[in-house]
């Protein structure tokens, strides 16, 4: 497998506002991340917010120019490319927003808006991209009539396709998504996620998605990269990661996460405390201040992310301490709910058949 | 079951927008028994919010107003009370927590103040006793140097520890009925499992009867007693959460609890509900699933009634229990 993103040494850092005496403070938001991003697969970037994976899918792409650090796609460091080639090099790299509300202008044609990377990207003839418009609005499950409305005639779910197939348009092989079905209802959330799964395999593309839904990056990913204050702590297939994370703070971020079914979930390693000021980050191992594991010597160091055993880790005691992951329990169903289930899962797919 | 009537019954609660023909929420009744945890879940525009305002008299009227129902608290039908006495209840024996809660603090006001203005308010403290009060509610919802944080402003304060807040001046009055909405939804998953441990522990100290509003199945699952699920501003399917979890009878409670991405082994793709919600102007005759139900037909016309089908658990469906209305095999075997 090749790496289609590579990113090393990525730092990114914000200045607050100049204080009326001194100077400005600094954040590190992504204080140096590396990362190989594998053709075809679907990676998600975890962590809680604050932690800086907003920014580093913003620098993926180079929404944001990085202060320090490459970012590589197809033999190029885009983060230091000049302006005129980025501007090509977008056609390969589009995003999608969490917030289809905000991310949509709202004077634009649905058409329009889909039409207007086309037109970016050397679309000339307008009668073709007219007929890329509707097949992009069918392939995300809206129809071509779709085009001549404005956004805030479509809810939620519906305006997120419309972002999805405007970063579609100018047919992507990376598509970012930050958040892209976190602002949805668990029914709307489904839906999407099947056009994402459905359009990546339809177009090959290699998806990156940013979220902090264990449950939706469980059933997407294919490697998981898990973040906490601007640093990447484990890196690991989505299967390892569930079942035996390394990394104490995956195990508590895995514990607690509430589970549909009663009496699943014990109280146990619930972790004190908040997530510390990023403008002031612990010393050595970030975590240190919340971990149940830590030791007087993690404040001192600061753990490097090392290869362990086909995965990558960044924890001083990786060796000695014991991890729970998730059990693979499905949830306790009586045998009757679970033919329920079951003819729901049939009904509703022959319902969505002739009407997709 | 038990004898005791229960704290707060809530029946036929109906509430509907100004100039409009349907009710936004259509004959809601569900009961809150001392101490127990009541979860109400849907979706975005189920009615479930405006359930809770209505029950804590903070519905916006116009262009919201009550059509009917009734909630019956100590002996006493909430919705006939005069707003002086329900302004006593409100904060005192009824208290609600809010989604967001930096929107719902006074910015301008210290922490220790909006705790004690309220204990003031209801408890005619003096001065000092509210804010030895407030100083003890903060220790009580476990925030760190709560000495210090009595004379902060609340963006000082993290998220959690804002939502810590205004749960200590929820309970500052020592409720009966706790009502939450969405308390957790704004927060981050491991300070969500901390304010839900909170809740859970100053529920057994006291003894409250909480109200909790979720769309999140998983948190109802950790919680609740009692679930009732609501769609379009129906109850769908009601019960204890054991029951409703183990053995859902619902097609929108079955298709909520599919469409959830699973945590354990993967599954090939996801089940959808498919379509939106109907709009409230243009809610369908008869059950208002219908236009998303894969199992609908011309019976579903007609508002289905809501019936038990097991102990205390009801569900308001032509078609329960499914697999016997569509199956004759299964129903041959399975009774």
């Amino acid at each position: 497998m090749t790496a289609i993103l590579k990113t090393r040494g990525l730092r990114r850092e914000f200045l607050t506002k100049k204080p009326l005496f001194g100077a400005p403070t600094v954040v590190r938001a992504v204080d140096g991340v590396d990362l190989e991003i594998e053709t075809g697969e679907t990676f998600a970037i975890v962590g809680e917010s604050g932690c800086g994976k907003s920014t580093l899918a913003r620098l993926l792409v180079r929404l944001i120019d990085p202060t320090e650090g490459e970012v590589w796609y197809d033999g190029t460091d885009i983060a230091h490319v000049p302006a005129v080639k980025m501007r090509a090099l977008r056609r390969d790299l589009q995003f999608v927003f969490q917030d289809p509300f905000s991310s949509l202008n709202p004077r634009m044609t649905v058409g329009a808006l889909i039409e207007e990377p086309l037109h970016t990207h050397g679309w000339v003839d307008r009668s073709a991209r007219k007929a890329r418009v509707a097949e992009l609005l069918t392939r995300v499950g809206l129809t071509p009539a779709h085009a001549d409305r404005f956004p805030h005639e479509f809810s939620g779910g519906q305006r997120q396709r419309i972002g999805i197939a405007r970063a579609l348009a100018t047919g992507p092989k990376v598509l970012i998504g930050d958040e892209p079905v976190s602002a949805l209802d668990v029914s709307i959330q489904a839906q999407v996620i099947n056009i994402l799964e459905d359009l990546k395999d339809e177009f090959g593309l290699t998806l990156v998605i940013i979220a902090h839904d264990l449950a939706v990056i469980r059933h997407m990913a294919d490697r998981v990269a898990v973040m906490y204050l601007g640093e990447i702590v484990e890196v690991a297939s989505c299967e390892d990661l569930f079942a035996k994370p390394r990394h104490p703070y995956t195990e508590a971020l895995l514990a607690a996460i509430p589970i549909a079914s009663v009496g699943a979930r014990k109280a146990e390693t619930r972790l004190s405390g908040d997530l510390p000021n990023p403008i002031d980050p612990p010393s050595g191992c970030r975590f240190h201040t919340r971990c149940p594991y830590a030791e007087a010597s993690c404040a001192n160091e600061r753990p490097a992310l090392t290869d362990v055993g086909g995965r990558e880790v960044a924890c001083h005691r990786v060796h000695e301490v014991q991890l729970k992951g998730l059990a693979e329990d499905a949830p306790a169903r009586s045998p009757a709910a679970q033919a329920r289930f079951q003819m729901y899962r049939a009904a509703s797919a022959e319902k969505q058949k002739p009407n997709p | 079951m038990n004898a005791t009537p229960p704290l707060l019954s809530v029946q036929d609660l109906s509430i509907r927008m100004g100039g409009t023909k349907t009710n936004l929420v259509d004959g809601l009744s569900f009961d809150v028994g001392i101490g127990e945890t009541v979860c109400i879940v849907g979706e975005s525009g189920c009615g479930k919010s405006l359930t809770a305002l209505a029950l804590m008299g903070l519905l916006r009227t116009p262009p919201l107003h009550l059509n009917g129902g009734t909630a019956l608290f100590d002996g006493e039908d909430l919705f006939r009370l005069p707003e002086t006495q329900r302004r006593q209840i409100r904060g005192g024996r009824m208290a609600m927590i809010f989604q967001e809660p930096m929107s719902s603090l006074n910015p301008a006001l210290r922490i220790g103040e909006q705790i004690a203005e309220s204990v003031r308010r209801h408890q005619g403290a003096s001065r000092e006793a509210a804010r030895t009060r407030a100083l003890e509610m903060l220790e009580r919802v476990r925030i760190p140097a709560a000495e210090k944080r009595l004379d902060e402003f609340p963006h000082q304060l993290s998220g959690g520890m804002r939502q810590r807040a205004m749960i200590a001046m929820a309970m500052a009055n020592d409720p009966s009925v706790l009502i939450a909405d969405e308390p957790t939804t704004a927060l981050d998953v491991t300070i969500q499992a901390q304010i839900l441990d909170l809740m859970r522990a100053l529920q057994s100290e006291t003894g409250a009867a909480l109200i909790l509003i979720t769309h999140d199945l998983g948190v109802v699952a950790e919680m609740a007693d009692k679930v009732v699920v609501m769609y379009a501003g129906r109850v769908v399917e009601a019960g204890p959460a054991a029951s409703v979890f183990h053995d859902p009878q619902h097609p929108y409670t079955i298709g909520l609890m599919s469409s959830m991405p699973s945590l354990g082994a993967r599954s090939e793709k996801l089940v959808t509900i498919p379509g939106v919600v109907p709009s409230p102007l243009a809610m369908p005759e008869g059950c208002r699933f219908q236009s998303r139900c894969p199992f609908a037909e011309p019976g579903c016309a007609m508002r289905p009634v809501f019936t038990e089908i097991a102990p205390d658990h009801g569900v308001a469906c032509l078609r329960a229990p499914l697999e016997g209305t569509l199956d004759p095999g299964l129903r041959e075997t399975g009774t």
